[in-house]
């Protein structure tokens, strides 16, 4: 066991009756990281997270959790977990609610969990049966309370669900602020662009395997287009097809098709030969919703030429 | 995660249902008793009414609770039916089980924390519920109990086995399923358990099919052994009518054998439900 890996899953499997939700699926995550599963609907990112805590069975493999397997409660000790729906007793308050963690934890964290409720504009509702609280305020609040303290590993299943954009500025913020602190945060989203925003490293998977891994930039590829930020629009757009390339104007520049992207400097140099002022020339990388779905697609093509 | 077990349970509107509806039968017990303790017992006296004349505050006392234990039994078997077959599978259908069990604590634990609560409640409002029927009548009719120890023991078993059955079924079929199952259950060991004491009033006059029957029953459900093991030991031991009411199967003495299988039973399905608990993916 390798004492610098948080989470170890090796060779997991587990089916649910005939469904085969996981296939011999392998993941190391380290200390510090904002890992991300990724993956379509049904892929089997829920099932990893529910097996890393004991929640579901595996078939076969193994699971640690800082060394130690997840079948012994002592491996979830300093973890945290917000599943995608929970239901809490709506006579319930966050402070009684918190109560009932800390007789479990063996902890007292009402200062912690103020300062929480306190960056996730919560500290108003503290008082407030969960009953009496909109979707997104429960989730403020779950979020708050799950996060509290010093955390090693924060497991979030669709954490942005129900919030509005500040609200999501504001889970982005925490999730940076929890590993700045040492915590490992393992998100489970089908919120590309979140992922893109608070993220440096994911995993894919597609019907129960890992099919891609690694930290985001590697993942993304150079699209092969260029972008000339310019106010000039129009007459950047003429001079680019001029000079035979295929473009088009967009908001605030022209985007340029190039034949490959090693081409860049020719098409630098004939940007400069047009005498027209822009502001910024860059080579443009996919984003991760490109990347997903590039490697979903591979990943489809590959089981089709299998099968 | 027990003491979060009672505090849930104690917000619901049944438990709070439950607590009023004791003490609403407890006033109704007290006002009925204090009615009936204007009758003049003449023991020793029997020249105008033999019959009355062998009476005793004793034989008020103990028709008093043999009057008062049935209908007490229904309220809680009903009480700990409903609260013990809603408790784990609203944890479960809330989505709060995966909570629950991302915390550093044991399936064991959750499993027996969350389910316990609903017998705790039951006991304390079963205890109440018995107490005060015991010292409403004591106040009346002044009479000594059997044994309290035995009734005390006894509603552990008799709860324990109706609980643990619930938990059980609660578990493998639908919570409506498996409130009805458990009442049927309820209801045919309590009809059978009176049948039984009435056999055994007339050893070798019952047909064998009723006597197989009957210790089937028995047998496949035990909790009615310790609804009579209260009763026996709540009444009081000098009544002169107690042995004619053991032909009605309300008096007569529970042994010993009878209350550990139903011990027994309970913890093989309890242990049932916790491997069924252990093995289950939320």
């Amino acid at each position: 066991m390798n004492k610098e890996v948080l989470v170890q899953i090796s060779n997991l499997s587990k089916s649910y009756r005939k469904v085969q939700a996981l296939r011999e699926f392998s993941l190391e995550v380290k200390p510090g990281m904002i890992f991300s599963l990724l993956g379509p609907n049904g892929a089997g990112k829920t099932t990893v997270m529910k097996i890393l805590l004991g929640i579901v069975k595996s078939d076969s493999g193994t699971v640690h959790i800082s060394s130690l397997p997840v079948s012994s409660p002592l491996s979830r000790r300093g973890v945290r977990y917000l599943p995608e729906y929970v239901t809490f007793p709506s006579w319930a308050t966050p402070k009684v609610l918190l109560r009932q963690l800390e007789r479990i934890r063996h902890e007292s964290s009402m200062q912690d969990f103020i300062l929480r409720c306190t960056e996730l504009d919560c500290i108003d509702l503290i008082n407030r049966p969960m009953g009496k609280m909109s979707r997104g305020q429960r989730q403020r609040v779950a979020l708050s309370l799950v996060t509290t303290g010093q955390p090693d590993l924060v497991l979030l299943d669709e954490p942005s669900t129900g919030l509005d954009p500040g609200g999501r500025v504001l889970i982005r913020n925490l999730i940076k602020n929890l590993a700045s602190n040492g915590s490992t945060i393992l998100i489970n989203s089908h919120l590309l662009g979140e992922v893109e925003r608070v993220c440096d490293t994911a995993a894919f998977i597609n019907k129960g395997r890992l099919i891609a891994e690694g930290a985001l930039d590697s993942l993304s590829r150079q699209t092969g287009l260029a972008f000339v930020e310019t106010e000039h629009t129009a007459e950047m757009h003429i001079a680019l097809e001029d000079a035979g390339y295929s473009c088009r104007i967009e908001d605030k520049g022209v985007l340029v098709q190039l034949t490959d992207p090693s081409a860049f400097r020719e098409f630098t140099e004939a940007v400069l030969t047009t005498e027209i002022f822009f502001s910024a020339l860059k080579l443009k990388r996919e984003n991760l919703e490109d990347v997903f779905l590039r490697i979903m697609e591979h990943s489809n093509l590959e089981d089709d030429i299998v099968s | 995660m027990f003491l979060n077990g009672i505090e849930q349970l104690l917000r619901r509107k049944i438990v709070l249902t439950a607590v009023i509806a004791t003490f609403v039968f407890l006033g109704f017990y007290w006002w009925g008793v204090s009615a009936a303790s204007s009758i003049e017992f003449s023991q020793g006296n029997d020249m105008a009414d033999p019959v009355m004349g062998m009476l005793g505050p004793a034989d008020a006392a103990l028709a008093a609770i043999i009057t008062a234990g049935p209908l007490a039994a229904t309220l809680l078997t009903a009480l700990i039916i409903v609260i013990g077959s809603t408790m784990l599978p609203e944890e479960i259908g809330q989505g709060r089980m995966p909570f629950w069990l991302s915390l550093p604590q044991s399936r064991l634990r959750v499993y027996f924390s969350t389910s316990l609560a609903p017998l705790v409640v039951s006991f304390t409002l079963s205890v109440i519920l018995f107490a005060g029927i015991f010292l409403i009548t004591r106040i009346y009719f002044p009479f000594s109990p059997r044994s309290i120890p035995v009734v005390l023991i006894s509603m552990l078993i008799w709860l324990g086995a109706v609980w643990a059955s619930v938990t059980f079924l609660s578990l493998i079929v639908k919570k409506v399923a498996s409130m009805l199952i458990t009442f049927f259950l309820a209801a045919v060991a309590s009809m059978f358990g009176g049948i039984n004491e009435m056999m055994q009033m007339f050893p070798g006059e019952a047909p064998d099919a009723l006597v197989t029957v009957t210790r089937v029953i028995m047998f496949i459900f035990p909790a009615d052994r310790g609804y009579r093991g209260v009763i026996y030991g709540l009444i009081p031991g000098d009544a002169v009518i107690t042995e004619n009411l053991a032909f009605f199967g309300v008096t007569a003495n529970v042994p010993p054998a009878h209350l550990i299988y139903a011990v027994c039973w309970s913890l093989v399905l309890l242990g049932l439900g916790y491997w069924k608990f252990r093995n289950m993916d939320f």
